[in-house]
């Protein structure tokens, strides 16, 4: 990836660290002199070039060494589509390097020549999914690159629909670097950039509605033809941008469902396999459960991979998903049978394959991956990270050990 | 003859996945009954059921047959397979933001 070390004129470089601390959280303007680099997250959105005017312009007057304009890989490098996802974002980045560049030819400040563009993509060695993983991407390219300064486009969503901002700005804020979220006006009306592309979507859907509505009437009967477009019409017009977060294409979403086909039968075997072991612990008098809350980081995208991945666990008996933090599934056993079961990942290796391919499916288990962890109960190698407030009684686990993952708990209740 | 064969043995599967779905319903059931804690329970209440359902729909489809539309069972079970995993995750996680410790062996609550 293109990459440059730190800024040329390193006299610079020694004074950013006393400048890191001072501007807590940047004002609008740029007034204080800010003597390290600064990052821009790069997504395609409407207020990405205002942003930039904003940024060259604080830049040449406040002295920074460099711009950085980073795009943040939403995908995975060597997953289907990463190459053409990568060059998507080399043009957006060179469009808004170029951008950059002419807003600091225009400025009028003295430092504006002393500037340098860099662009990068970074993050794509791995799936990343909630703010943490953004800032946690950020803070390594920032310490890398002597910056100390992030400047966020207001319209910034790395992750299909969801805004990210806040969560951004608030887990930015407990690293070193400063944050900015650059005052420019943003439009009223959301137009967002990709724009053909929710045309395809609103085709697909409407195709998918109208199918499943004739599959339950009669596609002959005038009666049933008008109602089910009209239905259609009123489903794929409301919610083609909620149900769809990404375009059909059409070799990948054939495949996908193709091999979605394949799995299903597996899963009911497997499904049943489980209910048999599972009614007999349940109708065995002794009762011979062992349940313990088990942590699991899985390599999966975000969005309708992990929503497969998470039910299939839920369905399979023995296992239950209760929760869903960025990669990490939290998973209840209710025996050490179905636990060992989860942590061989077949149900992991089985979601790959249906989103990814065969290819996409070799990986190590995630317990040879060391992805896996016990939270409860004598095998516990990890703390649960439930503050123990009323549920602590005599007896359970993170009653009697001190909490010393607070962070962990803190997030749990907070959202 | 053998038109009346296929109709008995038809007949025999219905009964025995009827029979089947009872079978795990109750093991449902029992669980939620016996099972210690919110988690246990959101295990047993959605999954034993899951197999229950998807035993009478099947013999739902082999009443009905083709024609008479046993393929919306065939939907409704796929449904439920969307559905059912959700809710429980909803109950589990609601349990989970709630501070509900899971239950563990040697604990005195059941």
């Amino acid at each position: 990836m293109a990459d440059a070390d730190s800024p040329s004129d390193g006299g610079d470089g020694s004074t950013d660290s006393t400048a890191s601390t001072e501007p807590a959280t940047g004002d609008a303007a740029g007034e204080p002199p800010t003597a390290g680099a600064v990052i821009v997250p790069v997504e395609p959105t409407s207020t990405l070039r205002s942003t930039i005017a904003h940024v060259a312009d604080a830049a040449a007057t406040g002295g920074a060494p460099a711009i950085h304009l980073v795009e943040i890989a939403s995908w995975r490098n060597g997953d289907p589509e990463s190459d053409e996802r990568a060059a998507a974002a080399e043009r957006v980045l060179e469009r808004a390097a170029a951008w950059t560049a002419a807003d600091l030819d225009d400025s009028e400040a003295p430092g504006a020549a002393a500037v340098e563009v860099v662009t990068a993509v970074t993050g794509a060695g791995d799936y990343l999914f909630g703010a943490d993983d953004y800032v946690r991407v950020l803070a390594e390219y920032a310490e890398a690159n002597d910056a100390d300064r992030v400047v966020l486009d207001p319209e910034y969503t790395p992750v299909g629909n969801t805004t990210l901002l806040q969560p951004l700005e608030f887990a930015l804020s407990n690293t070193s670097l400063s944050v900015e979220t650059a005052p420019v006006d943003r439009p009223t009306r959301r137009e967002r950039f990709r724009t053909e592309a929710s045309a395809v979507r609103l085709v697909a859907l409407f195709g998918l509605s109208l199918g499943f509505y004739f599959l339950l009437g009669d596609p002959t009967y005038w009666f049933d033809a008008v109602t089910g477009v009209a239905t259609a019409a009123v489903v794929s017009i409301t919610l083609s941008r909620v149900s769809l977060d990404s375009n059909p294409a059409i070799p990948r979403t054939p495949m996908r469902i193709a091999r979605g086909l394949v799995y299903i039968p597996v899963l009911l075997f497997e499904i049943f396999k489980a209910n048999v072991v599972v009614a007999r612990v349940i109708l065995d008098p002794r009762l011979p459960i062992e349940p313990t809350m088990n942590r699991m980081r899985v390599i999966v995208g975000s969005g309708l991979p992990l929503m497969t991945l998470a039910n299939s666990i839920t369905l399979t008996p023995g296992t239950l998903t209760v929760r869903a933090r960025d990669s990490d599934l939290y998973v209840h056993s209710l025996l050490p049978w179905a636990r060992e079961g989860l942590f061989d990942g077949s149900l992991e290796r089985w979601t790959r394959f249906v989103y990814y391919g065969r290819r996409s499916a070799r990986l190590p288990t995630p317990r040879e991956r060391d992805d896996v962890a016990i939270l409860q109960g004598d095998d516990a190698t990890e703390e649960l990270p439930i503050a123990a407030v009323d549920g602590g009684e005599p007896g359970s686990v993170s009653g009697s050990e001190p909490s010393d993952d607070l962070t962990d708990a803190d997030e749990v209740t907070d959202r | 003859m053998s038109a009346a064969a296929l109709e008995t043995a038809r007949v025999w599967l219905v009964v025995v996945l009827t029979l089947l779905g009872l079978f795990f319903t109750l093991v449902s059931m029992t669980g939620v009954l016996r099972l210690p804690d919110v988690y246990s329970r959101a295990h047993t209440a959605s999954q034993a059921d899951t197999l229950g359902a998807g035993f009478g729909l099947a013999a739902v489809a082999l009443t009905v047959g083709v024609a008479g539309g046993g393929f919306k069972s065939v939907l409704l079970l796929f449904f439920i397979f969307l559905t059912n995993p959700t809710a429980a995750h909803a109950i589990a996680r609601a349990a989970f933001e709630e501070g509900i410790v899971p239950w563990t062996e040697g604990d005195d609550r059941r």
